[in-house]
């Protein structure tokens, strides 16, 4: 079941994260950060690449780094973390120059270093650790001073909080495994999950910070689905019946949150708000997906990871730049028209949004395709309340589009430019991986089906078989 | 010779045409109007070839069916995707109709946009609509024909909003996207219910169905659904029954466009899709009952609210509304071959209206002198058969559009309105009645003209 890796791919990637994080801060006065950090992760997913397709070339399920043996990788998490790691070198890229200034490159190294600390993690330490050096930039306010920065640095802390206690509560009871975990122990885990996540009802703190301070650290914040990577963890680790329960509620609530938000966007009209509402609830589907205790639904919730990970962060990424070219797009009074002067822009916008809802040929529609079979299986009117959610929030992206790109252009918008290079290309990238993935979905598919392997073999059936 | 590489010239062209122009622009490439005129009669030329190799290979064949099968889009475990696809006596005319329709209106509209800044964006859209009613018309199942039906869908919605500078546009564009995506939630939910109840959800299991009579597992109710969801999803399609309110909304967008969308191929996705779910349709005495309601009603409605339009295009768009509901109300007495002659009938002849309204004063004129100056109006014994009152009500009740969006704006959007307020009210936000601070956009220093240092 275990084995090493053949070389140190995940302590040199997390080492790499963390020189490239104290190299970046403000004090080294570097005359091109943005160069130095994309740099550093661009090598870091290529140690994570490697270290990825070692798992998939070999049938072990996990593998130990050499170096630290705290830090592993396996099937589940393998490409996640890579998918990570390049919509953060996209969002550093992508990010304009306001926005990458100071501390901020600083916070966002130590936020993926974090994250990648969690996805990697043998230990309930070094998760724990990873935990809770993903809030270190908000609260400490790397990304500068913004409106939310109080609520989301207590969201972050509480869900750190309550995985801290679920931690000690399963090493008090002389526990290390999830699979004899205590009623206890779980209820934090989950409160954990649901706060990170941001579930109903406690989602607003998602579109709290989504409405205000730095969009693109949010939304690295938003794509690491930590709450989805913590129930994919306890999903393959042979839970107890009591706890299969549990997740299945978790799984009603994130049906409730997907209907919710998608239902709220209707009367939003900030655009900011508007996209958050969009992207939570489509993030809620994957948990949907992951408890679907089908193939066709596990498959289509991981697939949707990735998609919800690509596709968000071109959104989000096209939103932001437009804020920095025009003032109006932060709280427009009427339609904005923005496609006459940035078409390729507006374009990128809308391919990037329906993908995320489903566009047929994109990778989107695949995954989609999976989730509502599987959940249908599992539970035919969740599955229908999934399509309903995912037609307002196609409804709801659609308005967006509109305000944002269609209409009379402003006077005052005498001359923005469309996308630049440094966008342009990034975004081509992004959409060309959301389209080559919908016309040839064979091989994501096939790149996931190890992990979905790992569920079926951790699933009460297979357990009962043993 | 193999049908599977005609085929594929077909299906493929349009697609490989939108990902080569769309890629290029999207990297900052430019490509002029001529070659982008050039690409576009040349493709529908060899696709119509082609169509000609397939149909003449369709003639030859005994059972007068191709079966096309392109193994599996993905596969996981028992669930398959498939990607094949019928060319029979059905699939024929439809693509034929869509190649040949479409390269005429590809033609047409390289001189009818010529230097429009959307001139490219058109274009795109053209080809990626013919791939996706190609998409349609050729899938063997429901699974493959709905990633056709919504790419449909969103091409007709973009071109609605093809001229995104004006206002009425933009809104009725919205307004039709939400249409497209409430009617489609039915064929969403038919094609999961397929799978669960028949183990299928392709046209040669539905025949089965039809002809076992009964099938295991499947009760008389799961026959009443399935149908209902196919009829809703057809009317959504076709601008029927509850969704009758689009077509009209729809006519903002460019005439090239309103040809080939509303009076040729999109709107026939319905009646097409009734014509390959009609053997599970006719087991439903409830399903064949509400099919031909439908269809009678919105014909009957239709043709009214034709009379009394003010403009050509809207004129147009009712009266095929009303060929639409009489093509309904023909599937559902079972005539189907009359119904395949009135769709391709009706296509043709009002995709060259469409194309020829901008020219109607002209054509008007020419008439009038032809007929020697002297034209008289017709329909006056329509007129001496209802009384005054009753024309003045029927006056009013078609001006109000048989008061139908009035209805679904109290019986469903108010009331969803109202649920998401209370939503609203109850969710835990403390900041969503004030105005947020924006790091970075609303800084004072941002200028009207975006500094390109800033960016």
């Amino acid at each position: 079941m275990f084995s090493d890796l053949s070389l140190p791919f995940l302590s040199s990637g997390l080492l790499l994260l963390i020189i490239g994080a104290i190299i970046c801060a403000p004090c080294f006065q570097l005359r091109s950060p943005r160069r130095i950090a994309l740099g550093f992760l661009g090598l870091a997913l290529l140690l994570f690449l490697a270290a990825f397709l070692k798992i998939h070339s070999q049938e072990e399920k996990i593998y130990l780094d050499p170096l630290l043996p705290w830090l592993e990788t396996d099937a589940v998490d393998g490409l996640p973390l890579v998918v990570f790691t390049l919509v953060a070198i996209l969002s550093v890229c992508l990010a304009p120059r306001r926005d990458v200034r100071d501390s901020s490159l600083l916070g966002i190294l130590v936020l993926v270093a974090g994250t990648t600390l969690i996805y990697t993690s043998a230990h309930w330490v070094t998760l724990n650790l990873g935990w809770w050096l993903t809030c270190l930039p908000f609260v400490t306010g790397m990304f500068g001073p913004s409106e939310d920065r109080k609520h989301t640095s207590i969201a972050l802390i509480a869900s750190a909080v309550m995985l801290t206690i679920a931690t000690v509560l399963l090493h008090a009871s002389q526990v290390s495994s999830l699979s004899t975990i205590s009623h206890a122990s779980l209820v934090f885990f989950l409160l954990a999950v649901v706060m990170r996540k941001g579930l109903f009802p406690l989602h607003s703190w998602t579109l709290r910070a989504f409405e205000s301070g730095p969009l693109l650290p949010k939304s690295l914040l938003f794509n690491s689905h930590l709450g989805a990577l913590l129930v994919a963890r306890a999903e393959t680790s042979h839970l107890p019946e009591f706890a299969h329960q549990a997740l299945y509620g978790l799984s009603l609530l994130a049906l409730v949150t997907a209907l919710i938000t998608s239902l709220r966007g209707l009367t939003e009209k900030k655009p900011r708000r508007l996209m958050g509402l969009v992207c939570i609830s489509q993030a809620s589907f994957i948990l949907s997906g992951l408890l679907a205790s089908n193939s066709a639904g596990i498959m289509g919730g991981m697939l949707h990871w990735t998609v919800v990970a690509l596709a968000s962060t071109g959104l989000i990424a096209v939103v932001r730049i437009l804020e920095v070219r025009v003032i109006d797009v932060a709280d427009p009074t009427a339609h904005l028209g923005l496609a006459v002067r940035a078409p390729r822009l507006a374009t990128f916008f809308l391919l990037s949004g329906l993908a995320l809802v489903g566009l047929p040929g994109t990778l989107g529609y695949c995954a989609e395709d999976l989730l509502f079979h599987g959940v249908q299986d599992h539970h035919p009117v969740m599955g229908v309340f999934l399509l309903i959610a995912t037609a307002l929030n196609a409804i709801n992206l659609m308005r967006l589009y509109s305000v944002l790109f269609l209409g009379v252009l402003p006077k005052n918008v005498i001359e923005i430019p469309d996308a630049l290079p440094r966008e342009r290309w990034p975004l081509t990238l992004l959409v060309m991986i959301l389209i080559a993935g919908g016309l040839y979905p064979s091989l994501p598919i096939s790149l996931r089906a190890k992990a979905v392997k790992t569920f079926h073999l951790s699933s009460p059936d297979a357990s009962h078989h043993e | 010779m193999n049908a599977t590489p005609l085929f594929f010239v077909i299906l493929g062209l349009p697609l490989a045409t939108f990902l080569l122009l769309g890629i290029s622009w999207m990297l900052g490439f430019s490509v002029g109007e001529k070659c982008i005129g050039l690409t576009i009669k040349t493709i529908y030329a060899v696709m119509f070839l082609a169509f000609l190799a397939l149909s003449w290979q369709l003639y030859q064949d005994a059972d007068h069916s191709i079966e096309i099968n392109m193994g599996h889009w993905f596969v996981l475990d028992h669930y398959e995707y498939p990607m094949s696809f019928q060319w029979d006596a059905v699939t024929m005319p439809f693509a034929g109709l869509t190649i040949i329709l479409s390269g005429i209106v590809g033609s047409f509209s390289i001189t009818y946009l010529h230097r429009d800044p959307g001139f490219l964006r058109f274009f795109l859209l053209l080809v990626l609509f013919s791939f996706g009613a190609l998409l349609v018309f050729t899938a063997s199942s429901l699974d493959l024909l709905i990633a056709g039906w919504e790419l449909v869908g969103i091409t007709s919605v973009m071109l609605i909003s093809f001229f995104q500078y004006r206002p009425e546009p933009v809104r009725n564009a919205l307004r039709v996207f939400a249409t497209y995506r409430v009617a489609d939630l039915f064929i969403l939910v038919s094609v999961f219910l397929a799978h669960q109840w028949f183990g299928a959800a392709d046209w040669a299991r539905f025949r089965e169905i039809a002809l076992d009579g009964s099938v295991a597992g499947v009760s008389p109710v799961m026959m009443t659904i399935f149908p209902i969801l196919i009829v809703f999803a057809a009317s959504g399609k076709s601008a029927q029954g509850p969704f009758c309110g689009w077509l009209a909304r729809a006519m903002e967008g460019p005439t090239p466009s309103s040809a080939i969308f509303y009076g040729a191929i999109s709107v026939h996705a319905g009646p097409y899709l009734l014509l390959r779910a009609e053997p599970l349709i006719r087991q439903s005495s409830v399903a064949t009952g509400l099919l031909c309601f439908i269809g009678l009603t919105t014909a009957v409605l239709s043709t009214m609210m034709q009379r009394i339009s003010t403009d050509a295009k809207t004129s147009l768009a009712y009266a095929s509304q009303t060929q639409l509901g009489i093509i309904f109300v023909e599937i559902s007495l079972g005539w189907h071959t009359l119904a395949l002659i009135h769709v391709m009938g009706h296509a043709i002849v009002r995709a060259m209206q469409f194309l020829r309204s901008p020219s109607m004063l002209s054509d008007y004129h020419r008439l009038h002198s032809g007929a020697g100056g002297e034209l008289r109006a017709t329909g006056a014994h329509y007129d001496r058969m209802v009384s005054d009152r009753w024309q003045r009500i029927l006056y009013c009740f078609t001006l109000f559009r048989g008061f139908h969006d009035a209805f679904w704006d109290r019986l469903l959007i108010r009331p969803l309105f109202f649920i998401v307020r209370l939503v609203e009210k109850i969710e835990l936000s403390p900041s969503k009645d004030k105005r947020p601070q924006q790091s970075g956009a609303s800084s004072p220093e941002l200028p009207v003209r975006a500094k390109r240092e800033t960016i």
